[in-house]
């Protein structure tokens, strides 16, 4: 119990090493010890997808992630995004299409949607829905977030002009 | 219209209570009972207090000068378990510690004697005769001031905490009627499944409580914490950060006790945060039985409708009393009745307590009575569509005697939706459907008032001071919008105040969808009232009449020249300048002709149409386009309502085809989000089309009505009723899952 390890990892380009606990989730090493909240837990089951980041550009429930399996890798968050003032695409396209209500969902819906659009630049509304159908959103019925990321899909392309 | 929670909440920084992390706290965690139903015999902490890293314990020991027990009109839920555990996961102590792990080690050490009583799982067991009674007195309560036709009634029976009544008209009217109808429905339970769970953190010094807790109405729950920790309000203050989702959960009393005592214990902050698990043990929507019995005539006009509404309001009352007056009130429906009767009653069951859930009563009994309008149609071989047309109210007809005119002409609505469906004239093809449904409730809450402020700087910049909470349905973007049109001021440079009971004026909580009709009025009237303030100064500065002078992008204009305000009041005030501030109140006038004593603020409209395929092998129903609308009067935010009903629809969707929480007896069986299912993306249907109605008879602020719970109500009937269309198959219990209609299906082949 009094094990401790150390990792070296980088969160949204910065290098992190951390001496943890083996048993350190990595939703609370990032929540707890880098005070990213923009990283939400809520069902901590792996199901609702509010603590999605992308681990080695992967989708992943940061929540049922043991820290330790990120060691060498990579995790981007909402944090890596962009900023107040300074948002990103994906973000540009969730605040201008209203993708988001009570926000809990919308930093892991935002991170589906990169990874989503990094693997699909140009997705049709089904694979849109199948996509995002690996989290919920309780607030929305998920039309605006479809449109949103179309919308996304839509800036992004515009960026890479 | 971007909202004004855009930025925070797309990059991540939106902070909601449960990113709080004040020097020095502590977490909580709590010990919940296993039993259904059991005395408590012992309960021994003294293990859990030696524990490593535990702070301080609480058990029943230690409520010596509280009033322990809460709720609305009912005070029956103790802050722990006190003689009796009335479900399974009741809570019967909480440790608080420094970290959770801790706490949830500390509480295997809390040694607790029960003695296991019957249990009393279901609304037919609790009001079965000699039935196991949850309470063996009747706890403390009140009955609300009604008016014509309305009564409340405390403990009318065993297992029944309150039973709302109401009637209007001569019931002899039966006589007359051709055909009497009369039908039962069940209606099962959803859980809120908010993302943001139930949390507070709590710094309780000795001479003043501060807390920062995920609620919807900080003023009422001031209230009770008083009462229940025996200390004045103004001890207490409470600030809501943003809210991450309650849908009519996150009222009144829920962590803010256990997180308010075990800090004042520890004498450091108390974090209490659930699980989903927990959640489902903390609140659920009603399950309901309804009985309808209606009376018409042979060309198809409604007489005369008789209704019972059965909730299940599990352990606990909460919300339940005031579910049961509107459950009770709204089984008319929009139609033209001569008589109406109508009872509704909260039985206990050893369940998960209910209370508020969006749509309020109205989902269960919209469910009820609009399927029982399409089996009336089918049993007089008429239309339904035509049949509602028939019945419906006008425009501007009191919803009944003493209470307000409808404002929304439902046929108008109806027509719409039906059209965009495809209704009329739709092709018959085999197994497929399509059917309507009207949602129609009364809005704006029971005699609810409301108080704002508009604040005004030197520089004109302006803040909103109310007490709504921004859960996600828009509020404070709507909000600044009202006063930023008022004060001619630009949305970017209006903001709305952090809410804080210490200085947010009174507002009775973020629910009933009565945002921008009860709260945007307060609003509006604050912002006018700054607006005066203002043109007062100006024109007492410039020699005119206030009149005069129109305000706009923090100038006066007097006769077309422009007069910026800065300088103006920087001559006057100094150069640290002024803040112009109004006060705005909005409450519908008392009436005791109204049955609620007080007319309803705005009708909450809504029409629903669905095109189903049943597969007659499985049972399985597909629904291939559902349509919703919701008249909205004049939408202040064409993004924000369009999202509130969309959010309600898909809500509904889910209610009718799968989301429940299922039971065996008093035992949750899929109290966890693996188990539970909620609505995806992929459960979109294939053709999902909400349409804004703004038919511009709104009493609030620019024309507008409420936005929220509408499109939830017609969702279930209007899918029911195209199974119904496709297969002759009626199925009167929720959800339509295969198994359940492929019975409605074989029983419709027996026929």
């Amino acid at each position: 119990m009094t094990e401790r390890i150390t990792i070296a990892f980088e969160v949204d380009g910065r290098p992190r090493e951390e001496e943890i606990a083996p048993s350190t989730v990595l939703a609370d090493l990032l929540r707890d010890r880098y005070a990213m909240t923009g990283v939400k837990t809520s069902c901590e089951r792996g199901v609702c997808g509010a603590c999605t980041t992308l681990i080695d550009g992967v989708p992943a429930a940061s929540c049922s992630v043991f820290a330790f399996s990120v060691d060498g890798g990579t995790v981007e968050t909402i944090a890596g995004q962009g900023a107040p003032g300074a948002p990103g695409p994906v973000q540009r396209a969730f605040a201008e299409c209203g993708g988001f209500q009570c926000g809990y969902c919308t930093p892991g819906m935002i991170m589906l949607a990169t990874a989503l659009l990094r693997a699909h630049p140009d997705p049709d509304d089904e694979r849109i829905r199948s996509w995002i159908s690996s989290n919920v959103c309780r607030c929305t019925g998920y039309q605006m977030i479809i449109d949103s990321v179309r919308r996304a899909a839509e800036l992004l392309r515009e960026e890479a002009r | 219209m971007t909202r004004a929670d855009a930025p925070a909440k797309t990059t991540g920084t939106a902070r909601y209570t449960a990113d709080l992390r004040p020097p020095g706290m502590l977490h909580a965690k709590t010990l919940r009972s296993p039993h259904a139903h059991a005395r408590l015999v012992s309960i021994d902490a003294s293990r859990a207090r030696q524990a490593p890293g535990v702070h301080a314990v609480l058990t029943r020991d230690d409520l010596a000068g509280l009033a322990p027990t809460y709720g609305y009109f009912i005070k029956d839920q103790p802050v722990v378990a006190m003689d009796r555990v009335r479900y399974t996961g009741d809570v019967v102590a909480a440790v608080a510690a420094e970290d959770e792990a801790a706490a949830l080690r500390a509480l295997e050490l809390v040694e607790v004697v029960y003695e296991p009583l019957p249990d009393v799982p279901t609304i037919d067991a609790a009001l079965a005769a000699g039935a196991p009674e949850l309470f063996e007195d009747a706890p403390p309560g009140i009955v609300p001031p009604y008016g014509t036709g309305a009564s409340g009634h405390l403990r009318p029976r065993p297992n029944v905490c309150y039973e709302f009544r109401y009637e209007t008209g001569p019931d002899d009217v039966w006589d007359s009627c051709d055909h009497v109808f009369e039908d039962t429905f069940a209606f099962s339970r959803m859980n809120h499944f908010h993302l943001e769970p139930f949390v507070t953190v709590a710094d309780a010094r000795p001479d003043r409580i501060e807390i920062w807790t995920s609620t919807q109405n900080p003023f009422p729950l001031r209230k009770e914490l008083a009462r229940v920790l025996n200390v004045p309000e103004s001890r207490i203050r409470v600030n809501v950060p943003y809210v991450g989702g309650g849908f009519g959960s996150k009222h009144n009393c829920k962590t803010e006790p256990i997180a308010i005592l075990l800090s004042r214990m520890a004498g450091r902050p108390v974090r209490y945060c659930l699980t989903t698990e927990e959640g489902f043990l903390t609140l659920s929507q009603h399950a309901a039985r309804i009985r309808v019995r209606t009376g018409v005539m042979a060309d198809g006009t409604f007489v005369a409708r008789e209704s019972e509404v059965l909730l299940d309001a599990g352990a606990y009352s909460d919300g339940s009393p005031l579910v049961a007056e509107k459950a009770g009130y709204r089984m008319a429906g929009p139609y033209r009745w001569k008589h109406i009767r109508s009872s509704c009653s909260c039985v206990m069951t050893t369940t998960t307590p209910a209370g508020p859930f969006r749509g309020f009563g109205a989902t269960q009994t919209t469910w009820a009575s609009e399927s029982q309008v399409d089996m009336i149609a089918r049993r007089l071989g008429m239309d339904p569509y035509e049949l509602r047309v028939k019945n419906l109210k006008a425009l501007g007809e009191p919803f009944v005697p003493g209470e307000s005119g409808i404002d929304s002409d439902m046929a108008e609505g109806l027509d719409l939706v039906a059209g965009e469906l495809g209704y009329h004239g739709r092709a018959r093809v085999p197994n497929r459907g399509m059917g309507l449904a009207i949602g129609f409730k009364d809005g704006g809450g029971v005699n609810k008032p409301a108080q704002a402020r508009v604040k005004v700087s030197t520089s004109g910049d302006v803040y909103v001071n109310a007490g709504t909470v921004e859960i996600g349905q828009g509020a404070s973007t709507t909000l600044c919008q009202v006063a930023a049109r008022v004060l001619g001021a630009p949305l970017e440079r209006v903001s709305y105040a952090p809410i804080d009971t210490d200085v947010t004026p009174f507002d009775q909580g973020t629910n009933a969808s009565s945002g921008i009709t009860v709260m945007g009025t307060a609003v509006q009237r604050a912002a006018e009232a700054a607006r005066a303030g203002i043109l007062e100064f100006a024109a007492g500065r410039l020699g005119c009449a206030p009149a005069d002078l129109t305000l706009e992008h923090w100038a006066v204009s007097l006769t077309g020249e422009l007069h910026p305000l800065a300088p103006m009041i920087m001559q006057v005030f100094g150069g640290t300048g002024f803040e112009f501030s109004g006060e705005g109140f909005f409450k519908a006038p008392n009436s005791h002709d109204a049955p609620l004593e007080a007319p309803c603020v705005f009708w909450e409209t809504s029409w629903a149409g669905a095109e189903v395929e049943v597969d007659p092998e499985t049972g399985q129903v597909t629904v291939l386009q559902l349509v919703v609308s919701g008249d909205v009067g004049k939408a202040v935010n064409e993004q924000v309502v369009r999202g509130q009903d969309e959010g309600a629809a898909v809500m509904g969707l889910a209610q009718a085809l799968f989301e429940e929480m299922r039971y065996d007896g008093s035992e949750l069986l899929n109290g966890e989000a693996l188990d539970y299912r909620v609505p995806m993306a992929e459960d979109l249907p294939p053709r999902f089309v909400s349409i804004t109605q703004e038919q511009g008879h709104g009493p609030g602020p620019f024309g507008a009505k409420g936005a929220g719970e509408g499109t939830m109500l017609p969702i279930a009937a209007a899918i029911a009723n195209a199974v119904e269309d496709a297969t002759g198959a009626r199925v009167t219990a929720l959800p339509l899952t295969p198994p359940r209609v492929l019975t409605a299906l074989q029983a419709r082949s027996y026929e």
